[in-house]
């Protein structure tokens, strides 16, 4: 038990000084949530978007005032099309607005590929009400919209964050073995532990145990930033939130293993981690829906670990509905995952190095 | 072979040898411009997505005829046309069982994600549009649509319902004699951003990923390469010999535009012959930016370097540098409203205005930056970084 | 006229803060010889190569080599030289070969990369990435960049230390052979066997200062006509001290360890196998020899070369 302990605080302390970990874990996903957060606030549900008008002279604009007075976007008025396509290029507004009293012209920054989809949404609306009521008609077929489960009000940066603290723990787990454990066995470091009385679970246990912990601090503080500057409000879970924390480590820490076991040089484990951990952070959905995806990708976006991790953490902070038997299947995986995937790793610790 | 091209021939050839650095310098970038080409290349043409649809339908009366077109509509996306798949697939109650209970059921299946939407088509609706279309006054009744909290697919499935039912909503009123098609409002459509006609997201992105890639192999390359040479002392067994630091330096430069150069291709490359992307990033005036851009950068490097005190350190900083640099420089998307501290850092970075003078001058964009402000804001940052690193660096261990 | 010394220094100086890391040293080197500064680690010895090779600056002193006087070791200088470092390393991703012509590039003129891979053995390993050497082909390779510009004069710092027995060998014949073509070497060691083989001159170093210099003949017989006899007698070692501490020059205790100078071999040893016989204890492992280098230095600083 002693040499547990001694292990463990050599592990904290090796970790604090790994001044690349501490960056991964910890300055990372609050780095990428203030980032993001800050260019991506406004689009996702079209609230707030700003509508650059220009109404040509002549043109008779009542319905178009009223229609507009009713939605939720900012208007700002123009004097003529080329300002308004200043403003769009140089992105003051989201999208411009033509009418010369017969034809109403949208016009939209083709380079803004992702946000255009709501816009194009927004203008079929304007443009359907305007009709309408250009005949003195509105629709009589309407649709009332409700949301059941998760955050009615959740926004697209409600709905990274949980998104962005999964991708963190898999971080953590996924480069405490494939970065951290395998650069040992390359400096011999595991070599000289081998000749030791220490067993290679005490030195698993240390490493799994300061994961465990900065993982948790780290998360915590990721919500808390996100609470604090952003002022969203989660309805965190804890039984859920910790039960998921913890499974996702080691779940992370097998995924690690895995590569590790794979990969036949020390040094490539970390390259080989890199790369599957930024091509599951953009096909996981936490950034961009799967659903615009091509067809392959979706599919593939299912296999992925982070995908399932990511769903299960919105769960646990209240965003997103889910199945509890879901949640407990993708906690109790991860959990098998790294469970099962341990003992193995002990071994890697032991096995002679094979040059 | 003179002392300058040794040193740059050792440059090249061993980047092109240490996995990291080639992970770095090739696959990073190439990975990158696959991953978005990939994504958001497709997202003008509709994803390949059938979405799990329940519909509800209340209002069973006999002549119902709003419910039934809805019904309908909806079926008619259910059924698959030639090779694409259909957009929906529909749940309906059986014909013997309470549309309560289904409802409820299909709620519970919403919630957790099984179905995209559960349309409701409330009793009484088809009544109440028909009260409403002869007294003029608004329907109390609506469809109700019902979506899952925090899933996109939701948000997706329910938006095309609500078109839908617009687009019955208009067939109603046509039928109805309510209006009149030939004075339907014309909607056009107005592309802007120069090439917007022949804008691609490739052909926006292709630029972008190319300063990246020459951030990205400053930024790491030279602070690694420097400080840990430093730090083994395989630089003072340069120093040893007539070998001096100009020449030594004049080597690693040539090196390095050397890298940068295999790497610009390999992106066009990738570009051009996967992604079908034009840009003409081969004639004079965007080679003079790409030339800037990797004296920048290799400037950059050199900063780090200086300022680092250990070889962990500074990768560490580097690490740490990288990400603001790249996300705030507008390579990936346009930079809208930004609050004045991120601002501030974009104005700042070089990034910001090597990536829009090369969209500029590739024709891919307007640029945001008159050229003439974008290579002059890269030529202060090289004159700063030459000043600092030539103050601050060491080329050898405990002098 | 051209003096016998191919390079010489005299009083250089060089402080760090308190400390004096070199602290008056003078000497010369000859011409087509090997000539060591022996000393412990923390001498001083790697400083003073530090400042020959032109990589450190001396606060005073001056420096003569090649005919000219110099403040610092110039480019034209280094055009002469050959320099093993202390620890150095090589870009890990370069093939040998591609290291001796890396090298080779930075002289005015240069031999061709596969005949030092002859001199050095390592044909074999020419195409061989220099991360996957064992320590004495590194080391071997850097004594054939070392030797790439056909030097005059060869630094070598430390060339063996942490090798095995027989790669401190190969090391050893490629050095004499560089004598031998008529080449001058400085070479700098902790371990006295190569100083004693090696040299021709060794100076002695300690704390910053030279404090014996000459052949190692020269130096041992400055001890005079002793020779030492060495012996383990355990627990009893301090009653043998003392019964030889009258008839010998020195005697020393050492954990068991006894070490003993003499003058009178034969009378020393009857009074140890008297006192063997007396207290009843048996002596082993004895040894009787003649002093060599480190003696020297025990008896001039009261400590061992290798702490």
């Amino acid at each position: 038990m002693k040499a547990l302990g001694t292990l463990l605080r050599t592990e904290a302390t090796v970790f604090r000084r790994d001044a690349m970990s501490m960056t991964f874990t910890f300055l990372f996903p609050i780095l990428f949530i203030l980032i993001f957060g800050a260019i991506m606030g406004n689009t996702g549900t079209g609230e707030g978007s700003r509508l650059g008008l220009v109404v040509l002279s002549g043109a008779e604009r009542a319905a178009l005032d009223a229609i507009l007075a009713e939605s939720a976007l900012t208007v700002r008025e123009m004097a003529n099309p080329d300002e308004l396509e200043a403003a769009v290029t140089a992105n003051d507004v989201d999208f411009g607005a033509i009418w010369d009293g017969t034809a109403l012209v949208f016009a939209y920054d083709v380079r803004r590929t992702q946000d255009n989809f709501t816009f194009e949404e927004l203008a079929r609306g304007l443009a359907s009400r305007l009709d309408l009521a250009i005949q003195g008609r509105t629709s009589l077929l309407g649709v009332e919209v409700e949301t059941e489960g998760g955050e009615p009000e959740a926004d697209w940066l409600t709905l990274v964050i949980p998104g962005i603290v999964a991708f963190s723990v898999l971080s953590a787990g996924l480069f405490a073995v494939a970065g951290h454990l395998t650069s040992m066995k390359q400096r011999k470091l595991l070599d000289r532990l081998i000749v030791t009385p220490m067993r290679p679970c005490a030195l698993l246990g240390a490493i799994v145990g300061v994961r465990l912990v900065v993982v948790v601090v780290s998360t915590f503080l990721t919500l808390g930033i996100a609470t604090l500057v952003f002022g969203i409000a989660y309805d965190v879970s804890w039984p859920h939130y910790v039960a998921f924390v913890i499974t996702a480590t080691l779940g992370s820490i097998g995924l690690g293993a895995i590569i590790a076991l794979v990969v036949r040089q020390p040094s490539s484990a970390s390259s080989l981690a890199n790369v599957l951990s930024m091509l599951m952070m953009f096909g996981s959905g936490i950034y961009f829906p799967v659903e615009v995806m091509p067809r392959f990708l979706q599919a593939a976006s299912h296999a992925m670990p982070l995908r399932h991790m990511a769903d299960a953490a919105r769960y646990a902070v209240g965003v997103m509905d889910m199945s509890e038997a879901r949640f407990w299947a993708i906690c109790g995986s991860l959990l098998a995952g790294g469970l099962v995937l341990l003992p193995l790793l002990a071994r890697y610790i032991v096995r002679a190095d094979r040059r | 072979m003179t002392a300058i091209l040794a040193v740059a021939r050792t440059y090249v050839v061993t980047a092109c040898r240490e996995r990291e650095t080639l992970f770095w310098f090739l696959v990073f970038p190439l990975l990158l411009l696959t991953l978005l080409a990939l994504i958001f290349g497709n997202i003008g043409e509709s994803g390949a997505m059938t979405y799990d649809i329940a519909v509800v339908n209340l209002d069973t009366a006999p002549g119902a005829a709003a419910a039934a077109g809805v019904v309908a509509a909806l079926g008619q996306l259910s059924v698959a046309e030639g090779e694409s798949r259909p957009l929906f697939r529909l749940h309906t109650a059986a014909a013997d069982s309470d549309p309560g209970t289904f409802l409820a059921a299909e709620l519970d299946a919403l919630r957790i994600g099984r179905r995209a939407a559960v349309v409701e088509i409330p009793q009484g609706l088809s009544a109440s549009i028909a009260a409403a279309a002869h007294g003029s006054v608004a329907a109390e009744l609506a469809v109700r649509v019902h979506k899952s909290g925090g899933r996109t697919s939701s948000d997706m499935a329910a938006s095309i319902v609500e078109d839908i039912v617009a687009q019955v909503d208009h067939s109603l009123l046509v039928r109805m004699g309510l209006y009149d098609e030939a004075r339907a409002l014309r909607v056009e459509r107005l592309d802007l951003g120069a090439n917007a006609e022949t804008f691609s997201y490739v052909d926006f992105v292709v630029p972008g990923i190319a300063i990246m890639g020459l951030f990205v192999s400053g930024l790491f390359g030279v602070p690694g390469t420097i400080l840990f040479g430093r730090e083994r002392k395989v630089l003072r067994a340069y120093w040893v010999t007539p070998l001096d630091v100009p020449h030594y330096f004049a080597g690693f430069a040539l090196g390095h535009l050397a890298i940068c150069t295999i790497q610009l291709v390999c992106v066009w490359a990738l570009g051009r012959f996967a992604f079908g992307a034009h840009v003409a990033l081969f004639r004079p005036l965007p080679l003079l930016v790409l030339l800037l851009a990797s004296v920048t950068f290799l400037a950059f490097g050199f900063l780090v370097a200086s300022v680092a005190r250990t070889a962990n350190g500074g990768m560490a900083l580097a690490n740490i540098v990288n990400m603001p640099m790249m996300f705030l420089g507008g390579l990936f998307y346009p930079l809208g409203q930004l609050p004045s501290a991120l601002r501030a850092i974009m104005m700042v970075n070089p990034v910001t205005y090597l990536g829009d003078a090369l969209r500029g001058v590739t024709g891919t964009a307007a640029a945001s930056f008159p050229l003439g402000v974008s290579l002059g804001v890269a030529a202060a940052w090289i004159v700063v970084c030459a000043l600092v690193a030539s103050w601050r660096l060491t080329w050898d261990v405990g002098r | 006229m051209e003096s016998a010394a191919l390079m010489s220094v005299a009083n250089l100086v060089k402080t760090y803060g308190e400390v004096r890391a070199v602290d008056g040293v003078s000497f010369s080197v000859p011409r087509a010889e090997v000539f060591t500064l022996l000393g412990p680690n923390g001498a001083g010895k790697t400083t003073t190569l530090e400042i020959l090779e032109g990589i450190r600056e001396a606060d005073s002193g001056e420096i003569e080599v090649f005919g000219r006087k110099l403040r610092r070791v110039d480019r034209a200088t280094k055009e002469r030289m050959g320099v093993l470092l202390q620890e150095g390393n090589f870009e890990p991703y370069l093939k040998v070969r591609e290291v001796l012509r890396l090298f080779a590039s930075f002289f005015r003129s240069a031999r061709s990369p596969n005949e030092v891979l002859r001199e050095i053995a390592l044909e074999e390993k020419a195409a061989s990435l220099v991360k996957t050497l064992s320590g004495g082909q590194k080391q071997r390779l850097a004594i054939g960049v070392a030797l790439i510009n056909d030097p005059e004069l060869v630094f070598l710092d430390e060339p063996t230390t942490g090798l095995d027995p027989q790669a401190r060998r190969n090391i050893w014949s490629i050095v004499s052979g560089l004598t031998a073509a008529g080449k001058t070497i400085i070479l700098t060691t902790h371990y006295m066997d190569e100083a004693e083989t090696l040299s021709q001159t060794v100076s002695i170093m300690d704390h910053g200062r030279l404090i014996a210099c000459g052949t190692p003949r020269e130096l041992t017989s400055s001890l005079g006509q002793e020779t030492i006899v060495e012996f383990v007698a355990g627990e009893r070692a301090a009653g043998a001290s003392e019964a030889l501490a009258a008839s010998c020059r020195s005697v020393r205790n050492e954990a068991g360890l006894v070490s003993v100078e003499t003058d009178d071999l034969v009378a020393t040893l009857r009074r140890l196998l008297d006192w063997s016989r007396e207290a009843g204890v048996a002596v082993a492992d004895m040894v009787v020899r003649q002093p060599n280098l480190e003696d020297v230095f025990l008896s001039l600083t009261g400590r061992r070369l290798r702490e």
